[in-house]
């Protein structure tokens, strides 16, 4: 797990009040309301210093641990590499 | 975008009196039907522990009764209103007849230019307001404008999975160009995206069989809600910014009643504090659409929380979508008619 990863997690194991593995589902366990989607946004920004728009706004990006570190790396990339990753995604 | 310079000289919209009508027979809201047990737990975390409900009473007199008081407390004869403007129902009673041109009978506003707007849920009292400050500012001699809302669930079973308990209630706001409350501004944003997030399918149901259904509860719970943070603080930012207020200008943030978890998003997302009177009605009244705001505002007014002089921003939400805000003036409230 990289430390982008073990972050998140950790973030959303104390959000949560219940373990939760890089590769779970929140969403899709029901455990996500529209507070808790706030708090995780709010923390990602704040943590890793950007800024989540309206065009990022897939939940495919946030449905893990492991998509968020993903999209976080994306975000924090320089411009060239974030564009070369995506194409080779 | 346009300065807070140029925005003084903007129409002057005022309300003069505003009246609340809510059926007296109170309902618990644990006692409501439930689909399942995840229905009923996540309907327990509401903060709603009742509404006020009557099925003999239909949208159309919820309107008749707030409309009645609003203009009495004002001294207006309904005759002398220069526009009725009707925020629709939900849903009406019969199609293709008018359910604002019934009101106008009703009150005998013969001489009122009628008629209805809305098409944004919860927010539509803002595109109410939009048109009666459009007729002040076309109209000179026009004076003296009932905008008014019966809200009445559509679903016999109230509750909106995971959103909230609706209750009854009807509004009455008389507006003219002076008035104990300023409208000194309004911003209202759409996103047709979401138009059909919820609906209520009701060809070849019985009524009783009609839901309020949420088509992607993640988009709701995820999506939307960023993105009415990001609306909402761009929003707020640029409502003060054109008014040439700073945050600490304003003396509080009354939202619409959906749950107690809606108002701590709210409080979350805009960095601000709510008034507690809020929570407070949403515990005992729930949701009541557009009317929550100026409810919250005037219950506030009567409890004397608001001093003159002060300014208050009323937050409007709809995942149809649409984002509203409005900036108000407390005036003087002593001697007004």
């Amino acid at each position: 797990m990289n430390s982008i990863t073990e972050e998140i997690t950790e973030f959303l194991t104390a959000a949560l009040r219940r373990p939760v593995a890089p590769d779970d589902d929140y969403f899709e366990l029901g455990l996500a309301d529209s507070l808790f989607a706030l708090e995780l946004v709010t923390f990602v920004e704040e943590r890793f210093s950007i800024a989540v728009e309206v065009e990022d706004l897939d939940l495919d990006s946030f449905r893990t641990a492991e998509r968020i570190t993903r999209f976080v790396s994306r975000k924090t990339a320089p411009a060239g590499l974030a564009e070369s990753r995506d194409q080779s995604a | 975008m346009t300065d807070h310079v140029a925005r003084s000289d903007r129409v002057s919209i005022a309300v003069r009196s505003a009246a609340s009508y809510l059926p007296e027979r109170v309902v618990p809201v644990a006692g409501l039907a439930a689909r399942d047990e995840t229905e009923r737990r996540t309907r327990e975390g509401l903060g709603i522990d009742t509404v006020r409900a009557d099925d003999r009473i239909g949208a159309v007199d919820l309107c008749e009764r707030a409309a009645r008081q609003a203009l009495d407390r004002a001294g207006v004869d309904a005759r002398d209103l220069g526009a009725l403007i009707m925020v629709e129902s939900r849903a009406p009673e019969t199609f293709l007849s008018s359910e604002s041109t019934r009101l106008q009978h009703l009150l005998g506003a013969e001489a009122a230019t009628t008629f209805t707007v809305g098409g944004l849920g919860c927010v539509s009292v803002t595109p109410a307001l939009l048109t009666a400050r459009g007729l002040l500012a076309a109209d000179p001699d026009m004076d003296n404008i009932l905008v008014v809302h019966g809200s009445k669930p559509a679903a016999a079973t109230r509750y909106r999975h995971p959103v909230t308990v609706n209750g009854d209630s009807g509004q009455a706001l008389l507006l003219s160009r002076r008035g104990p409350v300023r409208i000194l501004d309004i911003a209202q944003q759409t996103n047709g995206r979401y138009w059909d997030l919820f609906h209520v399918k009701y060809r070849d149901r019985p009524t009783a069989q009609w839901r309020e259904e949420c088509a992607d509860v993640t988009a709701y719970s995820f999506r939307l809600a960023v993105e009415t943070r990001n609306r909402m603080s761009a929003l707020l930012d640029g409502l003060l910014w054109r008014n040439g207020l700073r945050r600490e200008d304003v003396r509080g943030y009354v939202s619409h009643n959906l749950s107690a978890g809606s108002l701590a998003f709210t409080e979350e997302a805009l960095d601000i504090g709510i008034l507690p009177v809020c929570r407070e009605n949403l515990r005992v009244y729930g949701h009541l659409g557009p009317n929550d705001v100026f409810l919250n505002l005037y219950t506030a007014l009567e409890r004397k929380e608001l001093a003159t002089g002060d300014r208050v921003v009323l937050i409007s939400v709809s995942p149809v979508a649409a984002w509203s805000l409005l900036l108000v003036e407390i005036g003087p409230q002593e001697g007004v008619a």
